[in-house]
């Protein structure tokens, strides 16, 4: 392998040699530039691979012929072989990238873009400090250069303040080394760690001074005011490079002196760091220009960084994993979104809907988000999971919760700003986009895709990317161009494949949930085939929550289980955010569910206590003293994904919003994964107690509640999908408290809910969908009298509230009656009551629906509309089939279970004999109620059919209204706010506290960061100071800490 | 007082004079002169480290021989360090020259408090 000390030579030589180029032979310098940057990247490459793959250790290279510490050496190992890699292709791809700018500005800036990268290698393989030094004044002077390859006139005065602040970063720097020198007699890392240097030693002041520049050169808050403006007006593939190869040569610098100092000083690098993450995140939330965003997302990534950097003792042989993933996402997304950033005419955040004219640039900023966001399969999902493990085991709670809120802000305006990508509207003078552009930012996305894999070989568990159902799912991205219709045809037929081959593993209840995911998903997609044309990225996302839900339910380790959880998450996001007006529920349901899903991975980190590989069921040995803890966390959760009272605000818009066939997917299905996650919760930790309270208590308090307050709202919508949307919670309110009863029939019923609210609520959705499709409204005052001309609709839905409501004869009732059986076997009175009385509200929206929608005077405009179009009406009928099956014969899918509930609740089983079901309280007849409750219905119907006769036709319009039109005409119709009375009796109920309550931490929090930013004058001699301030006042809490 | 001491000092009173000047002088030209000052003054505290009393300059030849040397001279790594950022110095103080004359040629102003479009 060629020597690395080539690296420099290679790219040295070759900035020489543009010198000697004719000032026109551009392209030829260009050419030189790019090969010299990939002939470094095939060298580093080639040590990466002999490296990682040979395992071969590591090379020094020493110069002067002499070795240290009497001359400087480099080296190269493992992580420096990579950071070699990542520097000069980032510099490749930023030189390509940039081509333009670099033709006109002539051959001199690319031997600028030459020496900067030369500089970035010398930081990472150079032992000395000195050396550290004098490659970062090159850094300093290229960037100098650099800064100025902008359209942007601003960019001067960007780079004045960088050359500022550069000067006062090289006195501290200098005379840190000195002092250092002067205590260890040494300039070569190798040769100084000392105990004087060690925090609390005699030379602290001098490590000090040699620790703080390099931590300005990471632009920590508050000393980085000059970094945002170089982000915000250099040239984008400049800021790819300063925010990817600096940062990452600035951070392994750090590492590298941390060797001198010891890990005394690790918390102090965990300080600055976690302050720049969160503080910088909060002021990115007011952020509207693409790039100074992008800049604080840089700092703040960076910052992550470091906090891990300095908790490097604890992570132990995980660090560089851990480092690696969180620094390999941050640099990838980031120098990604910088060359999109170019791709963007216009510089505010919502000008980036242009892209969305590319869908292969949306797939790359998805993927850029992802990775900056840690979800999987991306390297920084893995390390997100170890590093909140190994944190939690030594019981550093309080930074796990830095990071999580942290991490929560950015995905905050990182998915907001995906939603302006998807929703917003496009500019109408689009231009083309430069073919060039979108490659180097496809090789950078594919590059992520590459480290998720190999970060994923890494981890020790099983690969993401190695997953069947994922790769199905990602699979759909290659055939995406192929006609919708097709599609489905694939995704059903691979569905029912998967299920197929694998349902002899599953246990009865897994067999539930794989039955409605699987299949139940199958059906639904049967509705999908009325679209037309490509329906470009549906089917990824819709294939990737299935993906993730059919994970889920077998996953036997934590990590499988929160991987399949933040995939599910993920792709119903994706599915969700694509409703007409989703934009701001999608965010928000993406943000409850991320912040659910902290919950759990601190959960089960505190449950694993740093056991490698933990297994679900081993959630029923955690110690006493934190299974109640353990139990909290995963039961918010998984309470944040079935919606409960007060972290509900997310479901409505997220459900109402979403497309005709996602919203029975996103409430048929999707919503079943937080009850999984709950039925897996209590069955393996049972009901710990917290300070003599039984937790399932409380949880059987908040079932009721949610079930109480989710049936309210829902009967004062007039939206009808809203109304469906809110009936659901009020439905998982159910389940919650069947399964918090914590016995046999409790159970029994709310898995028998899983199944009945999959089937009507899919079924209520689709048709319920499939009119508003029609007629153009969701809201049920715009409709009226549709009986005549969708009669089957109309069949649909009253079959569909008759199940919801649970009278017989329906599987609903069924559902009921095990409840009220539970319910005697239960001592819990009070919350059983409110139990009682939500039922009876259900009638009250339940027969809205039928009433507003379907009776009543037709509308003028609705007079030629025909019923919702054939394949959306397909699953409905099948749903009604099964309804009517599962009412007769609900023993097929319960039987199995109630035998295998005899092994966690013994006692209080049901008795299954032939068609007749007992308990101990009574029996439950289900042919008999079908054929009685035929029987009644069948002569009322004749009886009114003979009244009928001797009714008077009225025609529509033999009324005169003489009255003039009315200001606001849904007054007038009698479906309008149908509820008047009762909303004026129980207002205060109604109340929306809980979304003034988020609502306004979110507001607060944008508050304070257009308040904090203020603190970024743009005056050069601020930052001095502000520089100054955070090196003495950093210096005062050292000592005050001592 | 030493040499050494007084060496030591001087250089940081420059650094300090030179800092206070680069933050309190709002024009350019003279912030780039406060810079040069604190750099000397950087030097100087380079320099006085490895100064040791007594000593000779780390020159060898008839007067230093090599065998003793280490014994008579003065550590030589300082003195190779400042001559190395003096070269840095004179590299970045040529580049901030640079920008200020084309900030004043774009803007028509040195004025640091001007440059201030950037912000939040």
């Amino acid at each position: 392998m060629v020597s690395p000390i080539y690296l420099i030579v290679i790219t040295l030589g070759a900035a020489f040699l543009l010198g000697l180029l004719s000032e026109r032979r551009t392209e030829l310098a260009h050419f030189i530039t790019v090969l010299a940057l990939a002939a470094g990247g095939l060298v580093s490459f080639g040590w990466l691979w002999i490296m990682a793959a040979e395992g071969a250790s590591a090379v020094e290279i020493y110069t002067a012929g002499t070795k240290p510490p009497f001359a400087i050496n480099l080296r190269v190992g493992l992580p420096e072989a990579a950071l070699l890699l990542l520097i000069y292709l980032t510099g490749l791809m930023s030189a390509i990238h940039m081509k333009d700018m670099l033709l006109r500005k002539g051959r001199r800036a690319m031997a600028v873009l030459l020496i900067a990268i030369m500089a970035l290698a010398g930081i990472i393989m150079t032992r000395d400090i000195f050396n550290i030094f004098v490659f970062f004044e090159l850094v300093a002077i290229s960037t100098g250069g650099m800064v100025l390859l902008s359209d942007d006139p601003r960019a001067l005065s960007a780079g004045i303040k960088y050359l500022i602040i550069a000067q006062v970063i090289s006195i501290l720097l200098l005379v840190g080394i000195i002092f250092t020198y002067q205590a260890t007699g040494s300039l070569n890392i190798d040769f100084m760690k000392t105990p004087e240097l060690a925090l609390g030693g005699g030379g602290t002041l001098a490590f000090f001074l040699l620790l703080v520049p390099l931590l300005v050169e990471l632009k920590p808050f508050p000393a980085n005011g000059w970094a945002l403006d170089i982000y915000q007006s250099a040239h984008p593939a400049f800021s790819a490079i300063l925010s990817a190869a600096t940062g990452s040569a600035a951070l392994f610098a750090v590492d590298k002196i941390m060797d001198i100092g010891g890990a005394s000083w690790g918390p102090v690098l965990t300080g600055v760091g976690l302050l720049s993450f969160v503080v910088s995140n909060i002021l990115a939330l007011v952020q509207k220009n693409d790039r100074r965003l992008l800049g604080y997302s840089s700092v703040a990534q960076t910052g992550l960084i470091l906090a891990v950097v300095g908790q490097r003792e604890l992570l132990g042989e995980s660090y560089l994993f851990i480092a690696g993933g969180l620094l390999i996402g941050h640099a990838v997304a980031k120098a990604g979104l910088f060359y999109l950033s170019d791709l963007v005419k216009g510089r505010m955040l919502t000008n980036w809907a242009d892209l969305r004219r590319n869908p292969l640039l949306v797939f790359a900023f998805a993927t850029f988000i992802a990775m900056l966001s840690g979800l999987p399969p991306f390297p920084g999902f893995y390390a997100k999971w170890e590093l909140v493990h190994a944190l939690m085991a030594s019981g550093k709670t309080g930074l796990v919760v830095l990071i999580l809120f942290g991490a929560i802000l950015e995905a905050g305006y990182l998915f907001r700003w995906f939603g302006y990508l998807m929703k917003r509207p496009q500019s109408n003078t689009p231009g083309t986009l430069p073919l060039r552009g979108v490659l180097v930012t496809m090789a950078a996305a594919l590059a992520g895709w590459l480290a998720a894999y190999i970060w994923g070989e890494l981890s020790g568990y099983d690969n993401l990317l190695s997953q069947t159902a994922l790769l199905f799912a990602l699979g759909f991205l290659l055939i995406d161009w192929f006609p919708a219709k097709l599609k489905n045809t694939i995704a059903i037929a691979g569905m029912l494949a998967f299920f197929w081959q694998s349902y002899t593993g599953y246990d009865p209840i897994q067999m539930i949930f794989g039955i409605i995911i699987l299949v139940g998903g199958a059906v639904i997609l049967l509705a999908s085939y009325h679209e037309r044309g490509q329906r470009i990225g549906f089917y990824p996302s819709a294939l990737l929550m299935f993906a993730g839900l059919a994970m889920l339910i077998v996953a036997e380790q934590s990590f499988q289980f929160f991987a399949a959880w933040e995939v599910l998450t993920l792709g119903s996001y994706f599915l969700i955010l694509r409703g007409k007006n989703a934009e701001p529920h999608a965010l928000s349901y993406i943000l409850f569910s991320l912040a659910g899903a902290f919950a759990i991975i601190a959960g089960f980190a505190l449950a694993a206590q740093g056991q490698a590989g933990f297994k679900i069921t081993a959630l029923a040995d955690v110690a006493a003293d934190l299974a109640p803890w353990v139990f909290i966390l995963l039961a918010i959760g998984f309470m944040t994904k079935t919606a409960v009272i007060g972290l509900h605000i997310w479901l409505p818009g997220a459900h109402a919003e979403a497309e005709t066939d996602v919203s029975p997917m996103v409430s048929g299905i999707l919503l079943k994964a937080g009850l999984f996650g709950i039925i897996v919760l209590l069955s393996n930790m049972g009901s710990p107690e917290l300070y003599g309270v039984k937790l399932t208590y409380v949880m059987l308090w908040i079932g009721a509640l949610t079930a109480l307050m989710g049936n309210l709202m829902a009967a004062f919508q007039e939206d009808a999908k809203r109304l469906l949307a809110y009936s659901s919670i009020g439905q998982m309110g159910y389940a919650i408290f069947g399964l918090a009863l914590m016995n046999h029939l409790g159970w029994l019923m709310a898995l028998m809910f899983v199944i009945n609210h999959y089937i009507y609520k899919s079924m209520l959705f689709l048709s319920v969908g499939g009119v508003a499709k029609r007629t153009g409204t969701k809201l049920m005052y715009k409709m009226g009298g549709l009986i005549t001309l969708m009669p089957l609709s109309f069949f649909v839905v009253l079959i569909g509230i008759i199940a919801v409501s649970g009278v017989p004869p329906l599987s609903g009732f069924g559902g009921r009656w095990m409840f009220y059986n539970a319910i005697l076997d239960s001592e819990n009175r009070l919350p059983m009551i409110i139990i009682f009385i939500s039922g009876p509200i259900a009638f009250l929206y339940l027969f809205r629906l039928i009433h507003a929608i379907f009776l009543g005077q037709l509308k003028d405009e609705h007079r030629k509309l025909k019923e919702p179009s054939f394949w959306i009406m397909v699953p409905q009928v099948i749903y009604v089939v099964l309804l009517l099956a599962f009412a007769v014969l609900p023993g097929m899918a319960l039987q199995k279970v109630d035998t295998f509930l005899n092994g966690m609740f013994p006692e209080g089983g049901l008795n299954w004999d032939g068609l007749l079901i007992t308990s101990d309280y009574g029996y439950w007849s289900p042919v008999w109620i079908m054929v009685v409750t035929g029987g009644i219905f069948a002569a009322v119907f004749m009886l009114l059919l003979a009244i009928n006769r001797k009714a008077q036709k009225v025609k529509q319009f033999n009324i005169v209204y003489s009255a003039e039109r009315p200001y606001r005409p849904e007054t007038t119709h009698f479906a309008w706010n149908f509820f008047a009375p009762y909303r004026k009796a129980i207002w205060f109920l109604l109340l929306p506290i809980a979304t003034r309550f988020w609502g306004g931490i979110t507001e607060a929090l944008h508050a304070t960061a257009g308040f904090m930013r203020r603190f970024y004058t743009g005056d050069a001699q601020h930052y001095v100071f502000h520089l100054l301030g955070f090196v003495v006042g950093l210096y005062l809490i050292l000592l005050g800490v001592q | 007082m030493t040499l050494q001491n007084i060496a030591m000092s001087t250089g940081f009173i420059l650094i300090l004079i030179g800092l206070y000047g680069a933050m309190t002088h709002k024009n350019i030209l003279r912030m780039i002169v406060g810079f040069t000052i604190a750099g000397t003054g950087t030097n100087l505290v380079l320099i006085a480290v490895g100064y040791l009393p007594g000593r000779a300059a780390p020159i060898l030849n008839a007067a230093v021989p090599i065998e003793t040397a280490s014994a008579t001279i003065v550590d030589p790594v300082p003195q190779a360090l400042v001559l190395t950022a003096i070269v840095i110095g004179l590299g970045v103080t040529a580049l901030m020259l640079a920008f200020a004359y084309k900030i004043h040629a774009t803007k028509g102003t040195l004025d640091i408090s001007k440059l201030t479009d950037l912000k939040w």
